[in-house]
């Protein structure tokens, strides 16, 4: 009972698939972690020296690469038509509260 | 009580007392069908799904160090402090790459705690505590982190008495502090879940008014760089260098590089962080939540701006000065001359709600590794569930017991410093949490060594460190080769070089190696979609 629902393996993504997913997380981290690309005052945008419009607006470039990333890494699980007997819950299952 | 500004108190007490009712509340909140379940009080069920896991994730990751202690860094040594917003952009493509993995065998195992799942994947009851050792230890100075941002706004506020006994002079705190623990006894996880709406909603507001009404009032954002420029160039008597500069200079760099990869490698392995991964219903819980609590990281890097708008505002400088150069005073004294008092109490309680989430979701985090790792492994190792969940409500409560004494005897000026040294120790378990979700290569022996390795090399190069006006525990970042590097960064360095070394050794000389419980297939597992297990107020059928 402790023990929760069984799990369900899930396919692996394709090669190719997990290759882009790499390099679009590696750059996302990258654009923070190489401090000289950004440690400069210049171009400002308004009074905002550019040190900090850049990283504010590295912010949703960060969250668009994951959600893309999401989107290209999903996958459909294995087992869905045999998941289990009597488990239908219809409108339950990807219903996100 | 002098000058308690009564506007400000009533409404802080106001949203005090709503948040409580609603933590008390929360024992009802999707009630389970056996409560006496440690996956029912320390994690909520495991039923959150995307909406309510944005909102527990946030409230649990975003603490009163973001709103005390990163503006108070800002405004005490500019640039230098923003490497909390570089930290907290790269911890979410970091958290996507292995989250889903720890959240897979997690829950094919059935596994509450990080110590669980490296006990089960080393076989090595050893390596589970010292996993566990130092997710306790690492937790209480967080917690303690999140009660000095409560007394900031309390000490601004005027609230306490001028008592010389520490117990009584912080009072409030205390009280506050015994209704958290009250509540979270009860309803377990899912009190914070619920007050995260409460705290993240309030969170937002404030800085979004702060953002746009704040700047009109002291004569734009021109005005508030050239003030915080003016005020990063002139020299500090005690060091005879400047405060800080408005960019990060070149010798700077590699320190706010390595803080702020350290930090983001650490955030997940923090147990309240795994807690909060693994109460989530499924997989892909984890990854849409990668790419949607960036928004949080806007309003932390908002937050931080705040730190040149109290340098702007001469009345808060001033109120510093009197605090003793308190930086952590900066945010609450610039929400109360620039606020309505209204609105500064909505600010003040942002600020202690905001602190209240993580502590609680620390607290049962670290009761859920006690019990798991401590008292289950070692001495009743056929607990029941309902003996599991009765020990973990009562270590939750030693716990804040524990994070109190932290907070009311340490130094409190630099109170990042305080989880910074949690972050050298807790980064010193990423070969054994995060390495081994990819790989079983290293020897269980090698890794404890590591470990304690890493641990001692932290620990005595953070006491070495002055600074702050302190001897000893000054800052995190060390020389090494002639870079200023987090230490935590040159710990696991060492730590790693240490493990990989001894494996080796291990494996030549075939000393015995532990049994892994765990397949390959547990680490790609995923819920059963149609048992979603609790829907809001209704119980399902569950199997």
């Amino acid at each position: 009972m402790a023990q929760p629902a069984t799990p369900v393996p899930r396919p692996i993504p394709r090669p190719f698939i997990r290759g882009i997913v790499t390099c679009v997380l590696l750059v996302a981290i990258g654009g923070a972690l190489v401090v000289p690309i950004y440690a400069r005052s210049l171009p400002k945008l308004g009074p905002f020296p550019f040190f900090y419009w850049y990283q504010l607006l590295w912010v949703p470039v960060v969250a668009v690469a994951c959600w893309l990333c999401y989107i290209l890494l999903r996958t459909k699980p294995a087992a869905q038509d045999g998941a289990g007997p009597g488990q239908a819950g219809p409108g339950q299952a990807g219903a996100q509260r | 009580m002098s000058h308690v500004n009564v506007v400000s108190f009533a409404i802080l007490a106001a949203s005090f007392l709503v948040v409580t009712l609603i933590g008390f509340a929360g024992a009802r909140w999707r009630p389970a069908e056996d409560p006496m379940q440690l996956n029912e009080w320390g994690l909520g069920g495991r039923g959150f799904g995307t909406f309510i896991s944005w909102f527990l994730l946030g409230g649990d990751l975003y603490t009163a160090y973001t709103f005390i202690a990163v503006p108070a860094l800002v405004y005490a040594t500019g640039a230098a402090g923003f490497y909390a917003l570089s930290y907290t952009i790269m911890v979410f493509p970091i958290v996507f790459v292995f989250g889903p993995r720890l959240w897979s065998v997690a829950r094919a195992r059935g596994y509450v705690t990080p110590g669980e799942f490296v006990r089960g994947r080393y076989g090595s009851q050893g390596l589970g505590l010292a996993v566990t050792l130092t997710g306790i230890l690492a937790t209480m100075p967080y917690i303690a982190l999140q009660l000095v941002g409560i007394e900031s706004v309390l000490a601004v506020m005027g609230v306490g008495t001028n008592s010389r006994n520490t117990f009584l002079a912080n009072l409030p705190l205390v009280i506050a502090f015994a209704i958290l623990a009250a509540y979270t006894y009860l309803a377990g996880l899912r009190a914070p879940a619920l007050i995260a709406f409460v705290k993240d909603a309030l969170i937002y507001v404030t800085v979004i008014v702060a953002i746009i009404y704040i700047p009109g009032r002291l004569g734009g954002w021109g005005h508030i760089f050239a003030a915080a420029s003016a005020h990063l160039k002139t020299v500090n008597p005690a060091t005879g260098k400047p405060y800080g500069s408005l960019v990060v200079l070149p010798a700077g760099e590699w320190a706010y590089a390595t803080l702020a990869l350290g930090s983001a490698l650490a955030l997940f392995i923090y147990p309240h962080a795994v807690t909060g991964v693994f109460a989530a219903r499924q997989r892909d819980v984890i990854r849409r939540n990668a790419a949607m609590l960036p928004a949080y990281s806007l309003v932390l890097g908002l937050i931080a701006l705040l730190g040149y708008m109290a340098r702007a505002t001469p009345a808060v400088n001033a109120g510093v000065a009197a605090g003793y150069g308190n930086a952590q005073l900066s945010v609450p004294l610039l929400f109360q001359h620039m606020f309505p008092s209204w609105f500064a109490g909505v600010g003040y309680s942002a600020i202690v709600i905001g602190a209240l989430v993580p502590a609680a979701i620390m607290s049962i985090a670290a009761a859920n590794l006690f019990t798991r790792n401590i008292y289950k492994e070692l001495f009743r190792p056929q607990a029941t569930p309902a003996q599991e969940t009765r020990v973990a409500r009562l270590a939750s409560l030693f716990m804040k017991v524990g994070a109190l004494g932290f907070a009311l005897e340490l130094n409190k000026t630099f109170s990042i410093n305080l989880q910074l040294l949690g972050g050298i120790w807790i980064l010193q378990t990423f070969p054994a949490v995060v390495i081994s979700l990819y790989t079983r290569w290293f020897h269980r022996f090698a890794l404890i060594i590591g470990w304690a390795v890493g641990m001692a090399y932290g620990t005595i190069e953070a006491y070495r460190t002055p600074g702050g006006g302190q001897q000893h525990f000054g800052a995190s970042t060390a020389p090494v080769f002639g870079h200023t590097t987090y230490i935590a960064i040159t710990a696991v360095l060492v730590n790693l070089v240490v493990a990989v070394g001894l494996t080796l050794i291990f494996r030549a000389v075939r000393l015995r190696d532990g049994y892994d419980a765990t397949r390959p297939a547990d680490y790609s597992a995923d819920a059963a979609p149609a048992v979603a297990p609790v829907t809001r107020g209704t119980v399902s059928a569950a199997p």
